[in-house]
């Protein structure tokens, strides 16, 4: 029921099309692929997984997400693979379109996060955590990532 | 006509664009059924 959703509503949707084709190489495997699903360890559809290109997984979500949702869930894939990466400035940029371009989506506190935490390395500057600590506060003071992220007010 | 998804159906072949593109591949496992 998830993946007839998806590829009715998501799929064909401009922004998500326009998303997916920008900024990856889109696969699609049938649950019946027993290889594949035994590979990557699928249990449930629909599955998403952003890899790199030497197979290295980066993120997952599992369920039907409308298109808003669905893109910012990909990008924040994106942007954890290039934190994974070593590639700080990029991961920014994907962190930051996430929380400029879709800040209610249930994406974008971990994207907050993470912002911080990309700013964190990328500047070797303890106060970018503080500062990411801050904005959680300010902007999703419920979430787990605001709590996850609590910490980092021992920072002086 | 409205753009739509291009997907691959094999995974060396989108590994294979991905190191040549420079990109990651979004994988979609779904259920036809």
């Amino acid at each position: 029921m998830g993946c007839q959703q998806l590829a009715a509503v998501t799929y064909p949707n401009p922004d998500v099309c326009a998303t997916v084709e920008g900024n990856f190489v889109p696969l699609q495997v049938e649950v019946n692929n027993q290889e594949m699903v035994n590979r990557f360890g699928v249990k449930w559809t629909p599955t998403l997984i952003v890899l790199d290109p030497d197979e290295r997984e980066h993120h997952r979500f599992t369920g039907y997400l409308p298109p808003e949702d669905f893109i910012a869930q990909i990008m924040l894939g994106k942007g954890k693979a290039e934190f994974n990466l070593d590639r700080f400035e990029q991961a920014i940029q994907c962190f930051q379109e996430i929380l400029s371009k879709h800040p209610k989506a249930d994406a974008a506190p971990e994207a907050q996060y993470y912002l911080g935490v990309a700013r964190y390395k990328a500047s070797d500057d303890p106060k970018e955590l503080k500062k990411g600590l801050e904005s959680l506060r300010r902007d999703y003071p419920n979430s787990e990532w605001a709590k996850k992220a609590q910490v980092y007010a021992l920072i002086p | 006509m409205a753009k739509t998804i291009e997907w691959e159906k094999s995974l060396a072949t989108a590994k294979e664009k991905a190191k040549k593109a420079k990109r990651l591949i979004l994988l979609d496992f779904y259920n036809s059924h």
